[in-house]
């Protein structure tokens, strides 16, 4: 009887954990073994669940990419929690579904279901009963026309969010299925169609991997469960450890191009541009892991990319799917078309058009993420020149062979030096190439070359043997764990397991607040500092300088500035009627129309006669104002708020209110605020203000004074626009600077001296105002969001107060508000009508406090209006 | 059959291979997938399984369903005689 009931309770607990068998392994990962491919025992779903909730609180603590793909994973975990456990026949079906509910968690209904729609007449083109060749054509007309909507040319009735996710999902994979349709046999199901194109983590990245169809639908449970769902969690881990990596360089490794100065900074500025990489690889990790959990046992998307041993070796390992993507819709059948001119020639023209291909295809990518073509002579000097070096490196290979193994071979010590010296090549060479794709113009980047020429050329010479030599010394080991490992696209879980396991949980537990504050400062600062995903200071500064020029080169694939500037509206804050601004033919560059109305959503922006965005005033101040001159650029001017909810306007509304009739009878406040204008327009404005007879005068300054200067001086030099001043033909010639110079290398020419022409532009602030008896005030305008003890921020107000400024500090304006909510958008950081009423709070306050020096009792001209 | 699978390793032992343990190359050796055949020794095998066999691949059949093992590649060859 005993052994009886010893087999029950053995068959209950056999079907409780859904296992065939009740051997529980030594090895960790033997506990899950599974019953059948597609199931999953309890206790191994409960492992992976558990590294699944490490990898949201890992999420939640670094805030890694946005708030929207932290939903995005905990429904696709909540998702797989359920999937896991369905009948294999219902999976795909409600993978498609959730997929579905994931673009309308995050688009919305109303947008959700115009994407939804759209992607379905996309597909039912494909299935049109006409000829193939007739299908394409239809896809065209209908892409063409999608295009015209995505360029602006026609309106289109959804949110203009939805193009890049949209692009996304059909750009490429329409082709890849395409090419499926018409070489198959096509048996393919609803569900596998609709699961491939609306793939559920593709909502949150318009960066995404070219998934193949067939690979799609030959890998889908075709292993066990869970290796598939393991595997899915360690490229998880390893996407996020790459996007934490990503975040250490975009912060603390990056140079800005105008810091450059020597042979360090140079290799520095080339190697940490190129390790910016990392968030695509990051990123592609994440997406096939979390595919991985839904069955989709995909191969991975890069492989040790860094470690290339050549630039074939490069083009195979970095973004696999890309590779293999172009290898079967381009590169193959123009070979099979052209083997009969004899293998080399075809190779050679086949290898070409692929890279002519892929730069034609990144410029359509570009359009459809960013509504614009991307033809710039890098980005084809880049493809150029990657294409002939992968042909020679070809040919090489076809003369020469490769080494293959079946096994992994016992390595020697020159071998693995040669390999590491060939790795420290590729790297450095493609590096610098990196730097070329990513430059403004080829001027530019030739610019940036040369500074490593000068005084310390010595350094400059140096600096790439010394980094070859580094690079090859510390890549030697890891290229011994690359030669050993067959070079596989099924690879096995990161490393191991318990690697996985052991890397979640430090991801997890160090973000903590409890944790990271108790590691000293320097620790707690630097993890602090990979807490979010807000812009470096780089970036910072170009979308402060986007709001004037159109930047449609703004970065790469890989930038955040890019993805902001991806949502960014066409023609945002455009407006209807007339224009806000002119040209003028002087060292102002721009003015405002006078009385005129610009009406954009925001509300309507009313110049007066004298084209002050402003009420109406006289030239002469009336007898008792108090009349205060404010200069500043677009945030003082109230961009993108409505007349009456500018700082400016409320603080002058309540001056009235309830001061007016006390010292001063009355208190003025003319807006002399232009979008764009830099310290340099603001002193030559000060003439003109001053005749309109102020008490004091207002000037509005920001963290970039400096920086904002000496571009605007770089501006005029090279337009050739007089300078007004002696002292500026003195600082360009120091600086040696002229018309022709590239933007970059004047500004890089042009930083050493920016501090001296910023004190030398209070100066003259300060004596123009004095000499007509105004007193001259620094008002001080922090962003929303901006760290009060920005050294940058303390040393301006340090300036204007030596230069002889009151200063007066709209730090904390903000209080503890959510910055987010302040701002006009993500892509705008003007503050909107909220973060307009906290700044005239907080400058009303510091009014009150500096009322002795700046609301002088009135004089007997003032008293008089004379 | 077998005379397929046999010519077809040889092939890939001398090309590819060359020094390796034959024995270590089986009919299910992942040879696509296992960084074996890339694009380059891929198209040289097409071209060898055509000149040796008088069979024409067409480019969407160069790929891991066709190519990634021993007795994949014997199975294209098969179905094209």
């Amino acid at each position: 009887m005993l052994p009886a009931v010893s087999q029950a309770a053995t068959r209950c607990l056999h079907n409780a954990i859904g296992a065939d068998d009740l051997m529980f392994a030594v090895k960790f990962r033997e506990v899950a073994l599974p019953s059948r491919e597609d199931r999953i025992g309890i206790v191994a779903f409960g492992f992976i669940l558990a590294q699944l909730c490490l990898l949201l609180i890992a999420l939640r603590q670094f805030q890694i990419e946005s708030a929207a793909l932290l939903r995005l994973a905990i429904l696709a975990f909540a998702g797989f929690a359920v999937h896991a456990f369905l009948p294999l026949r219902y999976r795909l079906r409600f993978f498609t579904l959730l997929s579905l509910g994931g673009i309308l968690l995050v688009f919305g209904l109303a947008q959700g279901a115009w994407m939804i729609g759209l992607g379905l007449i996309l597909i039912a083109i494909c299935h049109l009963p006409i000829a193939f060749a007739a299908r394409v054509m239809v896809l065209i007309a209908v892409a063409a026309l999608l295009a015209a909507q995505r360029a602006n040319w026609l309106p289109a009735p959804w949110s203009q969010a939805v193009w890049p996710i949209l692009g996304s999902m059909f750009m490429f994979r329409l082709i890849a299925y395409l090419y499926d349709l018409k070489h198959e046999k096509p048996a393919f199901s609803p569900w596998q169609v609709g699961s491939y194109f609306f793939l559920l983590p593709n909502v949150c990245f318009p960066l995404f991997p070219v998934v193949d169809f067939k690979a799609f639908r030959r890998n889908y449970y075709d292993a066990d469960a869970y290796t598939t769902y393991q595997t899915g969690v360690g490229w998880m881990a390893r996407g996020v450890l790459h996007l934490i990596l990503y975040r250490v360089v975009y912060y603390h490794l990056t140079v800005p191009v105008t810091e450059v100065k020597g042979g360090l900074d140079l290799a520095q500025f080339i190697v940490a541009n190129f390790l910016l990489y990392l968030r695509v690889s990051g990123q592609f990790h994440f997406i096939i892991g979390m595919l991985c959990l839904f069955g989709f046992r995909l191969p991975e998307t890069h492989h040790l990319y860094y470690l290339a041993s050549s630039f074939t070796d490069f083009w195979r390992r970095i973004n696999i799917y890309w590779k293999e993507f172009m290898q079967k819709v381009f590169y193959y059948p123009a070979f099979f078309r052209l083997k009969r001119w004899g293998a080399t020639p075809a190779l050679i023209v086949s290898t070409i058009f692929v890279f002519v291909a892929t730069w034609l295809l990144h410029a359509y990518q570009w359009f459809w993420l960013r509504g614009s073509f991307l033809l710039t002579l890098p980005d084809t000097s880049f493809w150029g020149i990657l294409a002939v070096l992968v042909v020679l490196n070809a040919l090489w290979e076809i003369r020469h062979g490769r080494e293959r193994r079946l096994k992994k071979a016992a390595p020697t010590v020159g071998s693995l030096s040669w390999v590491g010296v060939r790795t420290a090549g590729t790297f450095a060479v493609i590096a610098v190439l990196w730097s070329v794709w990513t430059a403004d113009s080829l001027s530019a980047w030739w610019g940036l070359m040369s500074a490593a020429s000068g005084p310390v050329a010595l350094s400059a010479r140096l600096t790439p043997t010394v980094l070859v030599a580094v690079l090859a010394v510390a890549t030697t080991p890891l290229a011994i764990g690359n030669a050993r490992l067959p070079w596989g696209r099924f690879a096995p879980p990161y490393r191991s397991t318990v690697v996985t396991v052991a890397s979640l949980m430090f991801m997890a537990v160090i973000g903590l607040e409890g944790v990271y504050t108790h590691l000293g400062t320097t620790v707690a600062n630097f993890i602090l500092s990979l807490r979010s995903g807000q812009l470096n200071r780089v970036d910072q500064a170009t979308m402060d300088r986007g709001y004037y020029e159109d930047l449609v080169r703004v970065d790469r694939f890989n930038s955040q500035l890019w993805e902001i500037y991806m949502n960014r509206p066409v023609g945002w804050l455009h407006g209807q009627g007339a224009a806000l601004d002119r040209f003028t033919n002087d060292f102002l560059g721009t003015k405002l129309v006078p009385s005129t109305a610009f009406t954009n959503e925001y509300g309507t922006m009313h110049t007066n006669r004298w084209g002050m965005r402003d009420r109406d005033y006289e030239l002469a101040p009336p007898p008792g104002t108090h009349r205060v001159a404010l200069l500043g650029a677009s945030t003082v001017m109230g961009w993108g708020v409505s007349d009456e909810d500018t700082f400016e306007n409320l603080v002058e509304t309540r001056l009235n209110k309830e001061r007016a009739g006390q010292r001063w009878s009355r208190y003025e406040i003319l807006n002399f605020s232009v979008p764009g204008y830099s310290p340099l327009q603001q002193l030559w404005l000060l003439g003109r203000v001053l005749e309109f007879r102020p008490q004091a005068v207002f000037y509005v300054g920001n963290k970039s004074e400096s920086f904002s200067a000496a571009q605007y001086l770089v501006q005029v030099v090279r337009k050739k626009v007089p300078l007004p001043w002696p002292y500026l033909g003195d600082l360009v010639r120091r600086a040696q600077i002229d018309a022709r110079t590239d933007e970059s290398v004047a500004m890089r020419r042009l930083m050493p001296l920016r501090e001296e022409l910023i004190d030398w532009i209070y100066k003259g602030l300060v004596e123009g105002a004095r000499a007509r008896g105004a007193v001259p005030v620094f008002v001080y305008l922090p962003w929303a969001g901006e760290d009060p003890a920005l050294g940058e921020a303390i040393e301006v107000k340090r300036r204007a107060a030596a230069a002889g400024f009151v200063v007066v500090d709209l730090v904390g304006a903000f209080g503890a508000e959510d910055p987010k909510m302040l701002r006009l958008a993500v892509w705008d950081t003007h503050p909107n009508a909220r973060g307009h009423a906290l700044l005239a709070q907080k400058l009303y306050a510091e009014l009150q406090a500096h009322e002795n020096e700046i609301y002088r009792a009135p004089t007997a001209r003032a008293a008089s209006g004379k | 059959m077998d005379a397929i699978k046999d010519a077809v390793k040889s092939y890939i032992l001398k090309e590819f291979l060359p020094g390796e343990d034959p024995n270590e190359l089986t009919d299910s050796t992942p040879l696509v997938t296992g960084g074996i055949l890339d694009s380059l020794a891929t198209l040289k095998l097409v071209s060898f399984l055509e000149e040796q066999y008088g069979i024409a691949v067409h480019a969407h059949e160069a790929d891991v369903e066709h190519l990634d093992t021993v007795q994949d590649i014997a199975a294209l060859v098969r179905s094209k005689m």
